[in-house]
């Protein structure tokens, strides 16, 4: 699922500042958008999800903030900015990855992840709707540096168990873990 | 022969190398998280060992022959670790997974928080296992849900996890009152309260007497099917078909009773309801 910026039209050829306003905006966006990885793409499967079934709405948000959670996760492990996992991140999630990235800067490590897309499927649903556990098949290439050194490089296929819960109006991840299989 | 020794060399160096990456580094095939291991080196001088975890990064010096001590605290969070030697410009690695250690706590939804009593399957209990480090423990475990009201008699069921979760509906009891949900796992336990409160009226009834100002409509005490007392607050509704056509006033229940002083001269029948329960009916007759 790809974020995208919504258009700025302006109809008519007499609001200037609209036009300067909406010029402004097209760049801040840009600039934003070449500093942060665009969110990854995310296929999602209910077929499997019990005992509750899933509003159409969670539906669409779920993979949506799984995607933005792990776009802010790559850019706050390649720049080392733990500020960043405030919003997609919660509990013990958002613990260990502060953990790790505040390891790294101890160390003078960084870890690239770029993120070829997630098969995320719905797993439980809790009958009160208050958690979700996904299981997702991410197909990732992760790069290791030190300093400026590549130390590591590789494509995989990695499995992850999540645990979502709702915040005001998103998703928020609150367990993120690697598992050998499902 | 001279043109063929620096050849044969740099031949010999390049297989020595490939051979040198080629040597996997050894890791156990399991390893429990906050477990200390060791990984073989062989070789000599120094190198340095990585260590990408979940939750950590290692960077230090090693001694190419001797084991690399991977202490506790490097292997705390469950999940998939990459071990990385780098020597002289060539780097080994090998990643494995760290599985979550012995339950050590249990994260309890009980929902809601108060409850109608004998509601089938009113009451959901969710448990994610956790180890002592937050880690999932995705091994099934026989987790003991149990629900009691002081005095009433308990209800239980044992519930097997699977991947990290155990769930499950209950009734809720036939007393009111405040129950204590508790869920059990190896010595480990979460207690949630649940407040249960009185169902609907059953059997609502009342008696009518007339007085110089009218008739005195009074209820018995009102009680939920299972006997529990209704809570104070809860509508009546006294209903009087008389030959002024239909009245009707809403009262509370109050310290378990309703009444209510219907102005009505001549005969008529009363009738009471509480939500859906209907109640019986009293004639009375006309002030002489």
């Amino acid at each position: 699922m790809k974020q995208s910026t919504g258009p700025c039209v302006v109809q008519g050829g007499s609001d200037t500042r609209l036009r300067v306003i909406c010029a402004l905006a097209a760049v801040l966006a840009f600039s934003l958008g070449s500093f942060a990885a665009s969110a990854p793409s995310v296929q999602f499967d209910t077929s499997h999800i019990g005992p509750r079934q899933m509003e159409e709405i969670t539906g669409r948000n779920i993979p949506r903030d799984w995607g933005r959670a792990w776009q802010t996760m790559a850019v706050a492990l390649d720049h080392n900015r733990p500020d960043l996992l405030g919003r997609y991140f919660t509990g013990f999630a958002q613990q260990k990855l502060k953990a790790a990235i505040a390891a790294q800067q101890r160390s003078g490590l960084r870890t690239r992840y770029i993120d070829h897309g997630h098969k995320l499927a719905a797993y439980f649903y809790s009958p009160d709707g208050s958690a979700i556990e996904l299981h997702d098949n991410a197909d990732l290439e992760i790069q290791v540096l030190d300093g400026n050194d590549l130390v590591h490089s590789e494509r995989v296929t990695l499995h992850y168990i999540g645990l979502m819960t709702p915040a005001a109006d998103h998703w928020e991840v609150r367990l993120l873990q690697s598992v050998p299989s499902f | 022969m001279q043109r063929l020794l620096p050849a044969a060399c740099l031949a010999f160096c390049w297989m020595a190398a490939l051979s040198l990456a080629a040597q996997d580094l050894q890791v156990p095939a399991t390893v429990r998280a906050g477990s200390a291991f060791t990984i073989p080196t062989s070789g000599s001088g120094s190198a340095t060992f990585y260590l990408i975890g979940p939750a950590s990064r290692t960077k230090r010096q090693v001694q190419m022959g001797q084991e690399i001590q991977v202490k506790p605290q490097e292997v705390r969070s469950a999940g998939r670790y990459l071990a990385i030697v780098r020597s002289g410009g060539t780097n080994r690695s090998v990643s494995f997974y760290v599985l979550a250690a012995a339950p050590a706590s249990l994260s309890f939804l009980a929902h809601p928080s108060r409850i109608p009593v004998a509601q089938r399957g009113g009451i959901i209990g969710v448990t994610f296992v956790f180890d002592k480090w937050h880690n999932l423990v995705r091994q099934p475990e026989n987790v003991d849900f149990r629900l009691a009201v002081n005095g009433g008699p308990p209800a239980s069921q044992t519930v097997r996890s699977r991947d990290g979760v155990a769930w499950l509906r209950m009734n809720s009891g036939s007393k009111a009152g405040n129950a204590k949900f508790v869920a059990t796992l190896r010595g480990i336990e979460e207690t949630r309260v649940i407040q249960q409160v009185a169902a609907d009226p059953c059997h609502l009834q009342i008696k009518a007497e007339r007085n110089a100002k009218g008739v005195l409509v009074e209820t018995a005490p009102v009680r939920d099917c299972s006997g529990n007392p209704v809570s104070d607050g809860t509508v009546v509704t006294f209903t009087a078909n008389g030959a002024g056509g239909l009245s009707t006033v809403d009262v509370p229940i109050k310290k378990d009773i309703a009444q209510a002083e219907l102005k009505i001269p001549g005969p008529a029948t009363i009738s009471v309801a509480s939500g859906v329960v209907m109640g019986n009916e009293v004639k009375v007759g006309g002030q002489q």
